[in-house]
């Protein structure tokens, strides 16, 4: 087994997801058997291989730097439960 | 003839003439989706209450119905992604997919069930709960995109839009007995399709035929400066009106899959299609696909996973969706948020792919896997230099029992063999009807090298004039 339930624990936290014990559990069991399966890549020889990218996406896909205003702020305002004015406002990010 | 089994074409062929009216089509549908619905549960979203405007009276398209994957942004219209993350959210604007057909005139009768965040491949894995297959209600209807497919093959629309991120348009569209394609990715604007895997995600139609499939093609390509992954300088003419012919070109089965089992229908109908090639005038031959026979899966999920859990990072609560109001702080309200809002599956992959990512990992599986994506891609190139298409299977066996699999995630992975090698290398993929094995559908796919998505479809069209086209599925109505 490469990873302990603390481990994946301390994985889940850093993504923000509080797991219960099933949950732990299913997951402990899912990433080791899928972390398994990807020691397949060590048979290649990858020492000299690029990433990849999309051989044809050679030009810059930059456009222009300007400004383009959002035509309705007040629909996206409208879908949050935590707005102040025309600001999103959240809770503290300092912990005490 | 009912107006909601027509076929596309058929339906706009119809309108020219004044035979019916778009009021009439509506009806029909609604009727069709009425009677249905409560045995397949496609919908997450119903718009048909009233008939809706028509944007353009003129448009290729006007009046004519459809429905959309909620993973598509619609303005003003409940998108969920089928999660409960995205709550009740109503999005400020429209994909821009969407935003083509709407100008050419189609109607919206709905947002459509599928695998939360296009996770999975029965759309078992919804917060709605499953869509039912259309040909036999027992059974899943393939996934992500299963609503768009039953949708097509049930008649209660004419065509729909779904995402394909490893398969989840063409495994689908086999289940159900309809048509499917995922273009070349960046054929098609990704600006509106909530995010899955970036480098994978590719927005393509549902049709009950080859003919519709490329008319909704002309439509929604092209380049859009809001999405910088969608290719400038790639006009394709889906709709030209020259006689095609397939005489001569190359079709390859390829070697490493000959060893793998699959149901006896599929093998059946792979014989039957090499043999109506044959003779037409293809040329059969055999490429050999080693790298991706083996390590494909591993590579898909890898990047899939990784991508995932960077692109699902933005739903906390804040700006949209599901969230709680009396949290301590930003922490505890991102953990409540997150912990409630996200299911099981989406929860495992985000985990994975946070693991897969850290520092003291990544080189060893996120950026293999961008090598060995490398070797894929390289291993295609060189194979569509020995052949025009590959003719293979869309999934090994035909459509499973609902719930039949739900235990074991990691095996229902190894099923996207045939169909997730394509959307690594950014290929395009026909999903094809061959015919039934008792009230199954059974489909096979084309593959192609990139931007082949025109000639890929005229060989669809030769293939469809002698498998035949899929009949309308009875929807669990007797």
């Amino acid at each position: 087994m490469k990873l302990t339930s603390e481990e994946v624990n301390e994985i889940a936290l850093e993504s923000r997801l509080l797991l219960n014990e099933q949950e732990l559990a299913g997951a402990v069991r899912y990433i080791n058997t899928f972390l398994d399966k990807l020691d397949c890549f060590r048979e290649l020889d990858l020492k000299d291989v690029e990433p990849f990218s999309f051989a044809e996406a050679l030009e810059c896909p930059l456009r222009e730097d300007k400004v383009i205003p959002f035509p309705d702020n007040e629909a996206i305002l409208h879908e949050s439960e935590h707005v102040d004015g025309s600001y999103f406002k959240v809770p503290r990010i300092m912990e005490e | 003839m009912e107006l909601y089994e027509l076929n596309l074409h058929i339906l706009i062929e119809g309108l020219k003439a004044k035979k019916f009216s778009p009021a009439e089509i509506f009806q029909s549908c609604k009727k069709r989706i009425d009677q249905c619905e409560e045995n397949i549960h496609a919908f997450i979203t119903r718009t048909d209450d009233k008939p809706q405007s028509i944007e353009n009276p003129n448009g290729l398209l006007a009046g004519i119905p459809t429905v959309l994957k909620d993973n598509l942004c619609t303005k003003g219209i409940r998108t969920t992604a089928a999660s409960k993350i995205l709550g009740n959210w109503k999005p400020p604007y429209n994909a821009t997919a969407w935003e083509k057909l709407r100008s050419a005139g189609a109607v919206l009768m709905g947002k459509v069930n599928m695998d939360e965040f296009a996770m999975g491949n029965t759309c078992g894995n919804s917060a709605f709960g499953p869509t039912h297959n259309p040909n036999d209600i027992s059974r899943v209807p393939g996934g992500s995109s299963g609503g768009s497919a039953a949708a097509v093959s049930a008649g209660y629309v004419p065509f729909s839009l779904g995402s394909d991120t490893g398969g989840s348009i063409r495994q689908p569209a086999s289940f159900c007995g309809v048509y499917g394609f995922k273009p070349t990715y960046g054929m098609v604007s990704r600006y509106g399709l909530i995010s899955y895997g970036s480098s994978l995600d590719q927005i393509g139609p549902f049709a009950r035929t080859v003919q519709d499939l490329q008319l909704i093609m002309s439509i929604i390509s092209g380049h859009d400066p809001m999405d910088s992954s969608s290719f400038r300088n790639k006009d394709h003419d889906f709709t030209h009106s020259e006689d095609v012919s397939i005489k001569g070109k190359r079709i390859a089965v390829v070697k490493e899959f000959r060893d793998f089992t699959l149901d006896a229908p599929i093998s059946d109908a792979i014989k039957r299609t090499i043999k109506i090639l044959e003779d037409e005038g293809a040329i059969i031959t055999e490429v050999s696909l080693p790298v991706v026979a083996k390590y494909a899966v591993a590579c898909y999920y890898a990047l899939a996973m990784s991508e995932a859990h960077t692109n699902l990072e933005r739903y906390d609560g804040v700006r949209l969706g599901y969230t709680v109001k009396d949290a301590a702080g930003i922490k505890e309200m991102f953990e409540r948020v997150r912990s409630y809002g996200f299911g099981a599956e989406v929860k495992a992959r985000i985990i994975a792919g946070t693991c897969l990512t850290e520092p003291s990992r990544c080189e060893e599986y996120y950026v293999a896997a961008t090598k060995v994506r490398t070797l894929i891609a390289q291993e295609f190139s060189r194979a569509f230099g020995e052949t025009d298409f590959i003719l293979q299977p869309v999934t090994p066996s035909l459509p499973g029992k609902i719930g039949e699999n739900d235990e074991d995630a990691l095996k229902g992975y190894e099923a996207d063999l045939y169909t997730l090698p394509v959307n690594l290398a950014g290929l395009p993929g026909l999903s094809f009807f061959t015919g039934y094995s008792g009230n199954l559908p059974v489909g096979l796919q084309l593959i192609g090298p990139r931007w082949s998505d025109v000639s890929m479809l005229d060989t669809g069209v030769i293939l469809e004039r002698h498998l035949g086209s899929p009949k309308i599925a009875n929807g669990g109505v007797k």
